[in-house]
Parts: C-alpha cells; sequence; structure tokens
C-alpha cells in the first residue's frame, strides 16, 4: 500500500534527523563533519518531502483507506479542496507544519555555505526539533493510519465552511511564519554553543526572520479577511484564542526585527535579540500547542485530547528551558559593554521593546487568565475585546508616538530630542486639522478614537514628508522602514475610523418591498433556490439604490451542505474605496418578511491594505542587495 | 540583581509550564453545573393541562423545575429518573419550552407526567429569565429562590453529587 | 416567532420601521450594537451575541433591545445576564479582587520596564 511507503520514509526521515542532531551537537566539526552533515540533513530532508508529496497524491487521488483522507475528504470536492483538506484537522496540519520546518531547515541549508561556522550547529537543532515533532506525529497523531481491508468508497465532506480558497492557503502561509523563526531560534542557540561573541549571527538571519515575518504577517491578514466575508457577522478580529496565538509570535517577531537592525547596526541589545529569537519560536510553539490540547474554547481550535497536549506540553518546555538556561550561562559572554545614549536610535527601538514585550505579555494573560481563574475559584470568566482594546489602544498610541518623535535619532549619537523641526511641525500642523475636521463633521464623542486618529495621521504625514524629502532633497532614507511605518500609522487611522463610523441594523422585508437603512433604499426583489455541487440554497436577490441613483445587486444565500446538513450563511458585499455594504440573510418571520443584516463597514479594505503593505515593505527588504 | 532578573527569565517559564500541566490534567466534573442565586423571575402564564394563570407568586416552598419540551431526545431519556424522583416526594414543576400544546399532551400520555404542574413557555421568555439554553435543564428552588442549576440530563450520580448537598444544606423537602 | 412580531408591533414608539429591533434613538441603537458585541453567546463554543444566530442569542438580543427601550443602563443590562448565564457571558471581566492582576499588570508590566531602562540609561551616563 502506497500510504506505508508514504508512512515509512517519514520514520527514516526521523531517524536521519536524528542523526543529523547527535552528530552536530556531539562531534567535534571540522568541514568534513560539516559537510557530512549538511548532506544527511538533505536526505533527510528529501525523505520527508517524498512521504509528504506522496500523501498529497492519496488526497488528491480520493484514496479512502487513509483514515485521515477520508475523515476529512471527499469525492466530491474540486482537487485543490481534497489537498487543502489535509490541513482541515490535527494530523495533517502537524503534518504540514513539520514539512514546512523541514522545508525552512532544507533552504537554510542549501542558501548557506557550509564555512559558516554557525551552520552545523543550526542545522543540528533544527533536526532534533523535527525529530521530536515527528515522533509526536508518528506516535500520538498518525496520519498514515488506514481502514482496512476495504476502503470505503466515498469521505465524510469537510466542514463547507473550510471550502474556500483564502481558507486554503491561509493555514499554510500562517505555519510558513510560525516554523520559519526557528532559523533565528537554531542560529541564536549556535551562537550561544559555539560561545565566541564576536560572530555576527544575527548578520546571518536577518533576512531569514523578515522573511517568516512577512509570511505571518500574510497569513494573519488572510485569517481577517477569510472571517469577514465568510463567517457573516462583519468582523474582521475577535480576539478569539487562536488569533491571539497568532499575534503574540507576530508581535515578538516585530520587535525581534527591531532588535535585529540595533545589533547588526551597532552591537547592542544583543541580549535581547537573543532572548527574542528564543521567544518568537517558543510562542509559535506554544501556540501550536494550545489549539491541540483541547483547554481552550474557540471554534477555531482543533478537537483534541489531553494526552497529546501533555506530550506538545513536555516537548515545548524542554525546548525552551533549555534554551533559556543556556541563555542565562551565556549571558555574560555576550553582555555589551558599551552603553545606550538615551535619545540614540537604540534607546528608541529598546523602549520600542519594552512596549511590544507589553502586549505581548498582555495577550498571554488574557489567555491564560480565565484557564486559572476557573482552576482557582471554580467559576468562569471571559476575557475578550473589551480587555485587549484597553490595553492596546493606550500602548499602540503611545508607541506610535515614541515612533514618531524617534524618526530623527541616529545611531548611537544622543543628538537631542528634536521637537521644533520642519517636519514635526508640518506633520503635527496637518493631523490637527485633520483631525479637528474630523471631529466636528462626525461628531466624535470617543476621545480614544480621536487620540488613535490624530497619532495615526502624525505617523503617515511624516513619513510621506520624509519620503518627499528623500526624493527632491536626496536625503536618506530606509524604503523598508518608511513604508513599513507608513502602513501602521495608516493600520491606527483605517483600524479608528471603522471603528468610529461603521453602523450596522437588522431589517425585516417582504419580498417585492423595500426598506431604507441611512442613505440607502433595498429592495427585495427576488428569492430563487439554487443548486451547487454540493449545496442547496436560497438565494436573495437586491437591488441597494442611493442618493444619487446609482444602484447595485446584491445576493445573499443561505446554504444547506448535502454530507453534513451544515447550514451556513453567504454573505454579498458591495466594496467601494471607502467602505463596504455588507448583506446577509436571516431566518424568515412568520408574516413572511425575511430578516436581512446589513452593515456599512467603513475603511475596512484599507485595514487589511495597510497589512499587506507591511508586509511588502518586508519583501521589499528581503530582495534589495544592500550588505545588510 | 543581575541574578534575580536571570532567575526570573527562567522561573518565570517554568511556573508557566507548571500551570499548564496542572490545567491539563485536572478534570472537571461538572460544567453544566452552577450555584448562582437568585430569585425566581416574575412571570404570569398558563398552565398545560387547563390553561389557567399561573404566576410566580403562586409557587411556595421548595420545588424542582425542570425544563422539557417533546422536541426534546435528552428529556425522554431523562423522564425515568424524574418519575422516580417524584414517586419519593420530590415536587417537581415542568417548564413547557418553546413546544406546541398538542406535541406536549401527546408526548405526557405517552411517557407518564411526573409533574405537579407543567407551565406553558412557548415563547420561552420565562426560561430565558432563568438563564436556560436549551433542554434538558433542572432547577432547585428554595422558598423563591433558585439555589442550583443544572444543564443537561439529570440522572441518580447527578442528583447525588449536584443537588443532594444543596437540599441538605439548606434542609430543604422536610 | 408570531408572538415576535407582535412584540415589535407593541414597541411603536420608534421611528424606525420595518428593523427587527425597534428604538427610539440612534444612540439606544449603537448601545444595542455596542452590548451584543461584548456579551458571549451562551450556547456557542466562543463568539458574541451579534456573530451567532442560535434560538438563545435571538431569544437574549430581544430581551436586550427590550430592556434598553424600558430605560436599563448598560451595567444593569449585563447584570441581568450575568446572573442568568454566569459572569462568563461577559467580554469585559469586572473588576474585582480576583481580577485586579488581569487588569493592572500590563500597565505595572511597562511601568517597571520603562523604569528598567531609565535607571540603566542613567547608571550609564
Amino acid at each position: 500500500m502506497i500510504v506505508e511507503v508514504s508512512h515509512f520514509l517519514s520514520i527514516i526521515s526521523t531517524g536521519l534527523f536524528f542523526l543529523v542532531g547527535c552528530f552536530s551537537l556531539t562531534i567535534k566539526n571540522n568541514s568534513y563533519v560539516t559537510s557530512l552533515i549538511s548532506r544527511t540533513y538533505s536526505h533527510a530532508f528529501l525523505f520527508l518531502f517524498i512521504s509528504f508529496l506522496i500523501y498529497v497524491w492519496l488526497a488528491a487521488t480520493d484514496n479512502f483507506s487513509v483514515q485521515y483522507i477520508y475523515n476529512h475528504s471527499n469525492s466530491d470536492l474540486p482537487v485543490f479542496y481534497k489537498i487543502s483538506s489535509i490541513w482541515s484537522a490535527h494530523e495533517g496540519s502537524m503534518f504540514l507544519w513539520i514539512f514546512f520546518l523541514s522545508v525552512w531547515g532544507f533552504v537554510f541549508n542549501i542558501a548557506i555555505k557550509n564555512n559558516q561556522i554557525l551552520k552545523p550547529k543550526t542545522i543540528g537543532i533544527i533536526s532534533l526539533i523535527l525529530v521530536g515533532f515527528l515522533l509526536f506525529l508518528l506516535i500520538t497523531s498518525n496520519p498514515f493510519t488506514t481502514i482496512l481491508p476495504i476502503a470505503p468508497l466515498n469521505g465524510a465532506d469537510i466542514n463547507p465552511v473550510l471550502q474556500d480558497p483564502a481558507l486554503a492557503i491561509h493555514p499554510p502561509t500562517l505555519y510558513l511564519g510560525y516554523v520559519g523563526f526557528v532559523i533565528p531560534f537554531a542560529c541564536s542557540i549556535a551562537f550561544l554553543i559555539n560561545g565566541d561573541p564576536d560572530v555576527k549571527w544575527e548578520k546571518l538571519v536577518r533576512k531569514w526572520s523578515v522573511s517568516a515575518w512577512v509570511f505571518l504577517t500574510v497569513g494573519i491578514t488572510l485569517g481577517s479577511w477569510w472571517a469577514y466575508y465568510e463567517l457573516g457577522w462583519g468582523g474582521y478580529w475577535f480576539w478569539d484564542p487562536v488569533e491571539n496565538v497568532a499575534l503574540m509570535p507576530w508581535l515578538a517577531a516585530t520587535a525581534l526585527l527591531h532588535s535585529l537592525n540595533v545589533s547588526i547596526k551597532s552591537s547592542h541589545l544583543r541580549t535581547w535579540t537573543i532572548l527574542l529569537s528564543i521567544t518568537v519560536f517558543s510562542l509559535s510553539l506554544f501556540g501550536a500547542f494550545i489549539v491541540r490540547s483541547g483547554i481552550i474554547d474557540s471554534v477555531h481550535s482543533f478537537a483534541n485530547d489531553p494526552q497529546r497536549g501533555l506530550y506538545l506540553l513536555a516537548f515545548i518546555s524542554v525546548i525552551v528551558l533549555s534554551s533559556l538556561c543556556l541563555f542565562i550561562s551565556r549571558f555574560s559572554i555576550i553582555k555589551n559593554l558599551s552603553n545606550i545614549k538615551i535619545f540614540s536610535k537604540e534607546s528608541f527601538i529598546s523602549i520600542n521593546n519594552i512596549f511590544f514585550g507589553t502586549l505581548t505579555f498582555s495577550i498571554m494573560l488574557g489567555v491564560v487568565y480565565p484557564l486559572i481563574y476557573e482552576y482557582l475559584f471554580d467559576q468562569k470568566i471571559s476575557v475578550g475585546a473589551p480587555f485587549y482594546n484597553a490595553i492596546f489602544i493606550p500602548i499602540v498610541i503611545l508607541a506610535s508616538l515614541f515612533l514618531f518623535f524617534s524618526i530623527d535619532s541616529k545611531w548611537s549619537r544622543n543628538i537631542g530630542l528634536k521637537i521644533f523641526t520642519k517636519p514635526i511641525g508640518l506633520s503635527l500642523l496637518l493631523s490637527v486639522s485633520v483631525t479637528t475636521i474630523i471631529f466636528f463633521y462626525f461628531e466624535v464623542s470617543k476621545i480614544f478614537i480621536l487620540l488613535s486618529v490624530f497619532t495615526g495621521l502624525l505617523v503617515i504625514f511624516r513619513y510621506l514628508i520624509e519620503i518627499w524629502f528623500s526624493l527632491f532633497y536626496k536625503k536618506y532614507l530606509n524604503p523598508f522602514s518608511a513604508i513599513a511605518h507608513l502602513a501602521l500609522g495608516l493600520l491606527l487611522v483605517s483600524i479608528s475610523l471603522n471603528s468610529l463610523l461603521s453602523t450596522e441594523r437588522a431589517l425585516n422585508i417582504k419580498i417585492n418591498e423595500f426598506e431604507n437603512y441611512k442613505d440607502l433604499k433595498i429592495y427585495f426583489n427576488d428569492l430563487r433556490v439554487n443548486k451547487g455541487s454540493n449545496y442547496d440554497a436560497i438565494r436573495a436577490e437586491f437591488y441597494i439604490e442611493d442618493k444619487k441613483g446609482n444602484g447595485f445587486n446584491l445576493s445573499p444565500e443561505k446554504r444547506r451542505y448535502f454530507t453534513r446538513g451544515q447550514i451556513t450563511t453567504e454573505t454579498a458585499i458591495h466594496v467601494t474605496p471607502i467602505k463596504d455594504v455588507y448583506l446577509t440573510i436571516g431566518d424568515q418571520l412568520d408574516d413572511g418578511s425575511w430578516i436581512v443584516n446589513i452593515q456599512i463597514n467603513f475603511l475596512i479594505r484599507w485595514i487589511w491594505f495597510s497589512a499587506f503593505l507591511m508586509a511588502f515593505a518586508g519583501i521589499i527588504l528581503i530582495s534589495s542587495r544592500r550588505r545588510t | 540583581m543581575k541574578k534575580l532578573l536571570q532567575l526570573s527569565i527562567i522561573i518565570l517559564p517554568i511556573s508557566f509550564f507548571l500551570i499548564f500541566f496542572i490545567l491539563l490534567t485536572e478534570e472537571n466534573q461538572f460544567p453544566g453545573a452552577d450555584y448562582r442565586e437568585f430569585d425566581l423571575p416574575v412571570f404570569e402564564l398558563k398552565i398545560l393541562n387547563n390553561d389557567v394563570s399561573i404566576a410566580n407568586s403562586d409557587l411556595e416552598g421548595d420545588y424542582v423545575m425542570n425544563v422539557w419540551a417533546s422536541w426534546c431526545i435528552t428529556c425522554r431519556i431523562e423522564h425515568p429518573y424524574l418519575a422516580s424522583l417524584a414517586k419519593n416526594g420530590i415536587p417537581i414543576i415542568g417548564i413547557n419550552y418553546k413546544d406546541e400544546k398538542i406535541d406536549a399532551l401527546e408526548w405526557l400520555s405517552k411517557y407518564g407526567n411526573p409533574y405537579q404542574l407543567i407551565v406553558q413557555d412557548y415563547k420561552g421568555t420565562l426560561a430565558l429569565d432563568m438563564g436556560v439554553t436549551g433542554a434538558p435543564e433542572t432547577f432547585l428552588v428554595n422558598k423563591g429562590k433558585i439555589v442550583a442549576h443544572y444543564e443537561g440530563e439529570i440522572n441518580d450520580y447527578v442528583w447525588n453529587q449536584v443537588f443532594d448537598p444543596i437540599i441538605q444544606e439548606r434542609g430543604m423537602f422536610k | 416567532m408570531k408572538i415576535k412580531y407582535f412584540f415589535l408591533a407593541f414597541l411603536s414608539f420608534s421611528i424606525f420601521s420595518g428593523t427587527v429591533y425597534e428604538f427610539s434613538s440612534d444612540e439606544d441603537e449603537k448601545r444595542f450594537n455596542k452590548l451584543i458585541k461584548d456579551i458571549r453567546c451562551p450556547k456557542c463554543t466562543s463568539g458574541s451575541l451579534s456573530s451567532s444566530n442560535a434560538p438563545i442569542s435571538e431569544d437574549l438580543k430581544l430581551k436586550i433591545a427590550e430592556m434598553i427601550n424600558e430605560g436599563k443602563t448598560n451595567i444593569e443590562i449585563k447584570e441581568y445576564v450575568a446572573l442568568r448565564f454566569g459572569k462568563d457571558s461577559l467580554y469585559e471581566p469586572e473588576l474585582s479582587k480576583e481580577t485586579y492582576l488581569l487588569w493592572f499588570s500590563p500597565f505595572l508590566v511597562l511601568l517597571i520596564g520603562l523604569l528598567f531602562f531609565l535607571f540603566r540609561i542613567r547608571k550609564n551616563s
């Protein structure tokens, strides 16, 4: 049976990775050993790659003798979704996670020359981590179990909500981000083991870290965008535990990127950078653990048992604690001796690290607190948006203000805090003007929204001015920094205005009648029955007209999928640059009218645009030909 | 100072992992039980058999309230236990939740009626006021106050673990 | 379901027609929309009332709309929900002895971090 081949190859690769790990950490590395380690890793990867490829083939060709494929796929699914069903549940997604981890190691193995002193140990550490996870996969979460002797003719359908292109690529993108941080992690550990403070590991891992960060940013944004149009509630972020668990490594990774920059430019904050490398990867691992352990309530989490949770917890604690012990024992070697000057770039980034650290800590607190509270007091509490908003809004505003004043700062020099420069004055003037207009025009009563809009505008205007200066006065500007921070300002403004201006209502309309909402007329024209490949649907057709007489059609649906009888709502969205008109249908009332939920979401596309812009800035950095 | 910092870097994660270890290994016995106390909500509804009006003020003393419906499958499963409770002298008041009168009467004639009386709650307004999210759910009422609430099927084990301690503590049903 | 309709007709001091939840002002409607986002759906694994169309969520939303029209404050409404469905049905954890740590430690951490930083800078210069 072909699946057994795939299974066997995974076992072989586990063994080979184990050899690589042991060799690299115990045997004294010389050029022969290094080349042996490198080659063996590539072989191990090859086996794993073929194993995964076979598995994908099995899924794509409806091989229902494999238990997991039977449980999560179906011959009626398009091929694309047959393959994406692999990562729709625990075993398969764990396999993907592991495979991607090995891919990052492989690319690193190929790209970095053998004479790089940290290479063998880095590869070795990656290999050992792979061994741990492969053992977890093969022993507790085997995707290769078969249904014998007779294979079922057809599989169970997967959740219809998962049959969506964005959702098919959201997990892989996210995973590529999560596991990519194994590179800075393994490299920092290799650096610590090696013990020579002059090795410039930060320079080595910089582009790798930015790449992983780009994937993570895109992955999270895709998830948010998908949730908005698929789930039918019109939100883009729910502070759901699984979302939080992706945001934490992202925040720590952003801090890492800043800290790496400092360590490369002026050799300060090297201890912070190592600690952050360990933290980001630990948070990625923690994320993998928590959604599979069964202790978190989330629609997102994989149904799982505490046994697997315990194994993962043990494995992760070994990785994290041994890294930290190593860190502490080598602390004195890497401790940087010269001082950070106040108002220098390094000091601003130091403070930034503190801000990001606090935000990450707060999310962890919010996720873990209900669990501890329930254990201690036998009562449940929930920690949701109100808490996170209360913490995030003031801190993000503060951090953005620091960002604004940090732009003039220089490396390793204290030129004082510049407040009376032309760019600052101009940005302040523009921001105050725009904010005042917004205040009066929209009659804003919430002070924090005004503050966030103001701060976001400050950042945007400042960077636009800097870009202007760099284009016309040849003033130096780091493009990555400019675009990424501009995107941050835009994100801040979009989120605030979206929260301020968006509205919604549940209407009830009868067929061939209309209702008014804001300055829109919503005509309920028709109700049809629609048949899809694996569902039945009711399709409601609306024509919506605005004050000026412009109109558009929207057709939300309610679907019932055959295999599970599950009912989903399909949204209908009219997108314009400024706002979305978002429509879903609810139940039918006894008088024949239908509940029609309408939302007008302002600037919501700008939110994702800002996030993608940030990721784009990262791509610019990776593809730039500069030395660092 | 430095040593303290270094120590805290390792102590924090250790305690963190310990916390999760404890959380993973402990078992929550009765997720469906809670003991929030509040007054029986004000209501005025009809009795199932005869459409006579009944209000919360008409109910006195100690009793059990059971939320049920003819469409609820688990209610059928717990039904024999309710019958045995009634036989042992525990007064049970039924709340017929979001049901049709005909279906409810038919269900009762088919499976028997353990209730002293049954309140018709077709809109579910009384149930909502009591914090009901589905059927079956069972409440313990002590002198006009709800003192225990269980979501799910009750049986001997649940009764002994969840309701009996409260009954003994408060000296109910004497 | 029919009762719902009578319900709505009864509350006809609203200036909106053709809406499921009728309010007498824009502010009330905004208050409602915010409230249902901050209250958890009692029966779902996770998610607010706003994002749930479970029958119990619909019932609770109607009740909340009714309470708003009766002039009840947000605190009274949240107390009502918490008493019946548990404190965990509120997404904003109450501020009590047991949750001081939750609400204050982020700012404590921030403060300690910043003080630490200032201390180091001062020591160095």
